[in-house]
């Protein structure tokens, strides 16, 4: 009995449809080119310089960590509001616990603090997410209300922490997952990083390939792979080189080289940030749960119960302790989240987080996922997360004013989620 | 007397101070077709979903094979062999086929992680036994038309080796030509020597395909009989008045008439 | 089931465990206070200082939390009057929005204490620490340290009428200096509810945009001053760029003895709180606005009208004075200089 019914190999003519690209991701990475051309003429050139996008990609980091998990959350048909809430009371507990408790106990600036702290950060935010989570699939209180208790609740336990103090300074080890002069990896560690993630592409696009055929599947023209090979690897190659672009400021450079006894020659010397780690962080992030959202069970458990709840039960899905994982798993990313932000600030203040749940929610929709449930992806969210940054950065780099901000940053989400409701009519 | 593959003996259930099924004994042998009739809101489908493992029955007890049977989740139910086709198909439509049928068993890579190539190619090898002309493997299951995504919800219900099969109204939205495709599915399946459970309204399909019936009127049983031993109409009537007939086997609900 | 329950259980021993605050009844004036919000973390310690003044004249603490809303502050101020208060002490969260509550009270009356910020009846006494001294202060000191260059302004929240007078006081002393060229405004943002990471992102961009040709920031307080600084510190700058702040919170005294902060205006909270128990009982107690001692008529400008008001005088707190702080109790020598190397400042060894 044939099996390949549908291999019939794709035409011989280069076309673009051959590429297999869905056209939702690439219509976001258009308009995201449209903002940053946009930008880059209105400020005269100010917006496409390597220190703008370094800056950029660590601003969008928190958001887009929590937007991965918002993501799982929306497509089981719920939502959350309470992850800039999760966010405050995490980053104040980790704060005091460094700046106030382990000092004590352990000493400062001691090797493991800032572990125990980023440890601490994924486990209080876990808790907190699998308790609400409890509440919403075994007690069936809808979700809508559970994080909005929940966001009152955490705020307010944010300024019980420390009756409303900020805590400052954090762990010198801590501060680089905040970005920053020490948050940056340097040149070299960039282009290994860039290089493995060349490889991994270029392995992970042959072993599919390679697997397809073996079941005699249809798969992609030769041409095609190779031509998806060189955008991905060209987009990593071109992130590195952005980010080595930009130099650390002269007068760290200065105080690197007298402390080295190096002589101080005519031009400077360039010495490059790098990959700045909260962006690392963000896009382990997102490999990570790209990997569990596509190719686990859980995964295919959260889209199946997003897709017909009742189906999934009945398919022999725990769906409640599916459930309660997914809300678990959002709050232990606003707890990376926090370990961001406050490392960042380099400090920790009751107010931190707040209207985050907004902009995640935001960065999710624009992304492509559908407040009704069942579809949604995490490039998407991530790309969508970068979109708004960018329109907010990019507005304050023009002199425009905050109210006016953020009376753009609404439209353009009223506007994206318009064009995806169109896109999905459309494809019926 | 053989054992039964099935025996549901006193089932009952209720919701909310509502019998919905009232001590209800019904049994299946291999290789035989047992149909339950009854009107809408008999108790069929709820019956049924005790079995599936759906509803947890407060009363009463579930025999496989002569063995006792704990049937509390559909994952229960799916232990001792049996699978269901819904009424309302019960697919998740935002994943493709491939997807739906293996939902709750995926099959896994040595790493764990989902294996789909080996799932689609599964899924390939049995939607062509089925629906030989399907090709929209790759879709997602609310794009695919009525016909299809019945063979999708048969496909998974057949390919895990089921013993007992339970059908809620396989027939109910479908044409003349996919009808008989499902006719002949069941035929072919009870000489494999499954047990079905067949719910549906039309009588003519129903002595067509089964060798027993069942009815059922407002929770509980009318009668049984073997299909040889009545006519349509005297099933009708059973079905519409309670009333049961010399060739049947009288249950608590039939009316002393 | 059971851990349906255990969880019900658990939910609801929360909400049996929300304790209900005890009032100290006394047989003095009933005082109410309404708080716009407790976000900054200096408000409780005014809190603390008013409560303890009410409590040793005798009389009754009464206050309710607007938590920043405008139109909840107006519901909080008729609560209060209907529990009989005899002055109110009124926090603004909006100081045009809480007119007509204000008017009410007055017209029923009831005293009212404008505290810390701007509301423009006449009937109602104004007890502030003088901000637009404040913002003056601030410049002084950024100014003292670069008398020449980029100035960057990050500015409180645009809702926020306070943010205007420091705005305005800073201008006040930078003005003839940017006339005569030597000081450019090289960057000016309001900051969204005070958020210092809307101050640190304000900052980076500022930063992009002038390639770190940055010489000064007047920082509105010290939340946003953390913000400027943590944007300033990667690109190398913290130290060498004066900031201003206000508040004098432990994080920014603990900058200011190292060194990346320039000054924190000090306005003792306690000093304020006090006061306007103060001047609320003797307002309860029936005497008249004019009778306020230490009290001066002041209007904002031309055809506005004249308030009664008193104007405490701020310090601004530097690296050379802050045994000030220290020796007023306000905050502990221990976090003030941890990590502090010796030598920075003279009140940490």
């Amino acid at each position: 009995m044939s099996v390949a019914t549908g291999g019939a190999p794709a035409a011989a003519r280069p076309t673009f449809r051959a590429l297999e690209i869905d056209p939702r991701l690439l219509g976001m990475l258009v308009a995201l080119g449209v903002i940053w051309v946009g930008f880059d003429l209105l400020s005269g050139g100010a917006f496409l310089t390597p220190r703008n996008l370094w800056n950029l990609s660590v601003q969008t980091s928190s958001i887009a960590v929590m937007a991965c998990g918002m993501v799982l959350v929306i497509v089981t048909r719920n939502i959350d509001l309470s992850v800039g809430a999760i966010l405050g009371v995490t980053g104040m507990l980790i704060g005091v616990l460094q700046a106030r408790l382990l000092p004590e106990i352990l000493g400062l600036e001691h090797p493991a603090t800032w572990m125990i702290a980023v440890t601490a950060a994924i486990v209080i935010g876990a808790t907190i997410g699998l308790f609400q989570g409890a509440l919403i699939a075994y007690l069936a209180i809808p979700s809508f209300i559970v994080t909005l208790g929940g966001l009152l609740i955490w705020r307010g336990a944010a300024w019980w922490v420390t009756q409303g103090q900020t805590v400052a300074p954090m762990d010198g080890r801590f501060r680089p997952l905040g970005g920053g002069i020490d948050g940056a990896i340097g040149a070299t560690a960039s282009w290994i990083i860039g290089g493995l993630a060349c490889a991994a592409i270029l392995t992970a696009l042959f072993a599919t390939r390679a697997r397809r055929v073996r079941f005699g599947f249809h798969v992609r023209p030769a041409w095609a792979e190779a031509v998806i090979a060189v955008l991905a690897c060209g987009a990593v190659i071109g992130a590195v080189l952005i980010a080595n672009a930009y130099p650390l400021p002269v007068g760290i450079v200065r105080r690197l080289a007298e402390a080295q006894g190096i002589a101080w020659p005519p031009g400077g010397i360039f010495i490059a940030h790098g990959l700045a780690v909260p962006v690392l962080i963000a896009i382990g992030v997102g490999i990570a749960m790209t990997v569990l959202a596509t190719r686990t069970r859980f995964g295919r458990y959260v889209f199946a119960i997003g897709g017909n709840p009742e189906a999934a039960e009945l398919s022999g899905v725990n769906t409640r302790r599916t459930l309660m994982l997914v809300f678990g798993l959002m709050g232990a990313l606003c707890g990376i989240a926090a370990c961001i932000s406050t490392a960042r600030l380099n400090a920790a203040t009751n107010a931190a987080g707040s209207l985050d749940e907004l902009y995640v929610i935001a960065a999710a929709v624009i992304g492509g996922t559908s407040l009704a449930g069942g579809a949604g992806t995490i490039a998407g969210a991530m790309l969508g997360a970068l979109v708004m940054q960018s329109l907010q950065s990019g507005m304050v780099l023009l002199g425009v004013d905050a109210p006016l901000q953020n009376i753009v940053v609404g439209l353009v989400l009223v506007s994206a989620v318009w064009a995806d409701t169109v896109y999905r009519r459309g494809i019926k | 007397m053989r054992t039964p593959l099935v025996e549901m003996r006193d089932i009952s259930i209720a919701f909310g101070g509502i019998k919905a099924v009232d001590a209800v004994t019904v049994d299946l042998h291999a290789g035989e077709v047992v149909a339950l009739l009854g009107h809408n809101g008999a108790g069929k489908s709820t019956l049924i979903k005790v079995l599936s493992g759906a509803y947890r029955a407060d009363a009463g007890e579930i025999r496989v094979r002569g063995e006792a049977a704990d049937i509390f989740t559909p994952r229960d139910a799916k232990k001792y062999g049996i699978e269901t086709i819904y009424q309302t198909l019960a697919l998740a439509d935002n994943v493709d086929a491939a997807a739906n049928i293996f939902l709750g068993r995926e099959l896994v890579t040595r790493w764990g992680t989902l294996d789909d190539v080996a799932m689609e190619s599964e899924a390939r090898k049995v939607m062509g036994r089925l629906n030989p002309h399907f090709r929209r493997f790759k879709e997602p299951v609310r794009a695919l038309s009525g016909g299809q995504r019945q063979s999708v919800a048969i496909a998974r219900a057949i390919h895990f080796d089921a013993k007992i099969l339970i059908m809620d109204e396989p027939t109910a939205a479908l044409g003349p030509a996919e009808t008989k495709q499902v006719g002949d599915l069941v035929k072919q399946l009870k000489t494999q020597g499954i047990g079905i459970f067949l719910i549906s309204h039309d009588i003519h399909d129903v002595f067509d395909l089964a060798d027993r019936i069942s009815v059922m009127k407002n929770g509980r049983l009318v009668g049984s009989a073997r299909c040889t031993d009545l006519t349509k109409d005297e099933a009708l009537g059973m079905i519409i008045m309670g009333k049961c007939p010399p060739g049947a086997v009288p249950g608590p609900g039939a009316n002393a008439a | 089931m059971q851990r349906r329950h255990l969880l019900a259980a658990g939910l609801g021993a929360g909400v049996l465990a929300t304790p209900g605050i005890l009032r100290a009844q006394g047989r003095g004036p009933v005082i109410g206070v309404s708080w716009s919000n407790f976000q900054e973390e200096r408000w409780k310690t005014d809190e603390a200082a008013i409560q303890a003044a009410i409590r040793a004249a005798g009389g009754t603490y009464l206050s309710a939390d607007a938590q920043s809303s405008p139109a909840k502050q107006l519901t909080d101020i008729e609560s209060l009057m209907a529990r009989g208060v005899k002055a109110l002490i009124v926090l603004a969260q909006d100081a045009q929005a809480i007119r007509p509550g204000v008017e009410r009270a007055v017209n029923e009356g009831v005293a009212v204490v404008g505290y810390d910020r701007l509301i423009e009846i006449p009937q109602a006494f104004y007890l502030t620490f003088d901000n637009v001294e404040v913002g003056r202060m601030m410049a002084r000191s950024v100014l003292a340290a670069k008398p020449e260059g980029n100035y960057v302004f990050i500015k409180g929240s645009g809702a926020d009428p306070n943010a205007n007078f420091l705005f305005q006081g800073s201008m006040e002393i930078l003005k003839p200096h940017i006339d005569a060229g030597r000081i450019r405004n090289v960057g000016e943002a309001f900051t969204d509810g005070w958020l210092p990471a809307n101050a640190q992102r304000n900052m980076e961009q500022f930063l992009t945009r002038n390639n770190n040709r940055v010489d000064a920031v007047i920082a509105a307080n010290d939340g946003t001053a953390g913000g400027a600084i943590a944007a300033l510190a990667a690109q190398g700058m913290a130290g060498s760029v004066p900031v201003s702040g206000q508040d004098a919170d432990r994080a920014a005294l603990n900058r200011v003895a190292l060194g990346t902060q320039t000054v924190s205006i000090w306005k003792d909270a306690r000093e304020l709180g006090r006061t306007a128990a103060e001047v609320a009982i003797r307002l309860a107690g029936g005497a008249r606005l004019a009778e306020i001692p230490n009290s001066q008529q002041r209007s904002q400008g031309a055809g506005r009208p004249t308030m009664t008001a008193r104007f405490l005088t701020p310090v601004p707190v530097t690296r050379d004075n802050l045994a000030v702080v220290i020796d007023a109790g306000w905050a502990p020598r221990a976090s003030i200089c941890q990590g502090v190397p010796a030598g920075r400042a003279p009140a940490c060894g």
